[in-house]
């Protein structure tokens, strides 16, 4: 539950309130979902990007690293209580 | 005859094997496929969203403010100070327009180019992570590429970047890495002026050039447009420029609408291109 809330804020997040609040639930969601951080980078970026002001879609390139770092620290503690 | 069905869990509904992440991340590449397919049909699903959110946050401000008279007081100085700031560079503009148009031997030439289109912001910094504004006027209300967005006060804001049948989408000049040329002071300085990100912008002059805290610095318009203030100069001693850290003098998170119009930037990168390429 708590999961399905932290993926949904995040979401909504990234349209109702500043980017640095997004970052931070993005984060916090891949504790229990690895996924969000690169789905709400994509979100981001189909909402805002423009070649115009950034050369690449770097929150889809963040929200990747970051779904990758959470995959490999829950691939470290396997025998832990993150599941 | 009772009959019994084997009732067939489907894993991916399953309370313990749901994913929240890979729904999510699905969702994202669905409106990503919608983004890229229909990207006017895009706009106008999402603008009574960004709407709302708008309102919310002017909700939010408002009901923060009634708290206590210093917090009311406080609010009251800021949106006076913004209309300050606003009617200043309101006066710089059109006295800098009013020069501008003596020294011109043709003036109903450059009166023909003030006609704008008014939009209004549908998306704005910080909730737009780039320096970005998404606003609600494209090709069918006479938007082009290359025109340039001017805020309240005539203050420049970008350059129209994408246009699409009822929407627009605004490259600031403060996008980062964005360089503008434009000029300093009294003494008309040219420099050039690069995009830091946040509004914000920086642009290196001589030492020797003597700029100081809260000089204006300007931009081509027509005329001479104000973009920013100096708010900070960081030197070293070893070097001979300083770097003048410059403010905007518009407060980009508070835009609610934009003029756009031509100003021939786009017919001037076209000659850059011509001249390039064919001499």
């Amino acid at each position: 539950m708590i999961r399905g809330i932290l993926t949904l804020g995040t979401f909504i997040s990234v349209i109702f309130f500043p980017w640095p609040l997004t970052v931070l639930l993005a984060l916090v969601s891949s504790l229990g979902e690895p996924l969000v951080p690169l789905a709400a980078g994509l979100f981001v970026d189909t909402l805002y990007y423009s070649p115009q002001a950034s050369l690449a879609p770097f929150f889809t390139l963040l929200g990747a690293l970051a779904t990758g770092g959470a995959f490999f620290v829950r691939s470290r503690m396997r025998t832990g209580t993150i599941r | 005859m009772k009959r019994t069905f084997l009732v067939r869990r489907n894993a991916l509904l399953s309370s313990t094997h749901f994913s929240w992440g890979a729904a999510a991340l699905a969702f994202a590449v669905l409106v990503l496929f919608v983004r890229l397919l229909a990207p006017n049909l895009f706009w106008y699903v999402a603008t009574p969203v960004f709407r709302s959110a708008d309102a919310l946050a002017t909700q939010g401000h408002s009901l923060l403010s009634r708290f206590g008279d210093a917090t009311l007081l406080a609010a009251q100085n800021e949106q006076l100070a913004h209309q300050n700031v606003v009617l200043a560079n309101e006066n710089q503009t059109l006295s800098q327009k009013v020069e501008s148009l003596l020294a011109l031997l043709n003036p109903s030439a450059t009166a023909r180019n003030m006609k704008g289109i008014l939009a209004g912001v549908i998306a704005r910094p910080p909730e737009s992570p780039y320096d970005t504004l998404v606003v609600a006027a494209g090709a069918e209300d006479g938007v082009v590429r290359g025109q340039e967005a001017f805020g309240p006060g005539g203050v420049p804001l970008g350059v129209v970047g994408a246009v699409l049948a009822h929407f627009s989408r605004v490259t600031l000049f403060s996008a980062p890495g964005r360089t503008t040329n434009g000029w300093i002071g009294r003494e008309n300085l040219p420099l050039t002026i690069v995009g830091a990100g946040g509004g914000a912008f920086h642009a290196s002059v001589a030492r020797s050039a003597g700029i100081a805290v809260g000089d204006t610095v300007f931009v081509p318009g027509p005329g001479k447009l104000p973009i920013g203030v100096v708010s900070r100069i960081d030197s070293d001693p070893s070097s001979p420029v300083v770097i003048l850290r410059i403010m905007p003098t518009l407060n980009l998170f508070s835009v609610t609408w934009v003029e756009l119009r031509d100003t021939g930037i786009e017919l001037l990168r076209s000659f850059q291109e011509a001249t390039s390429t064919r001499i």
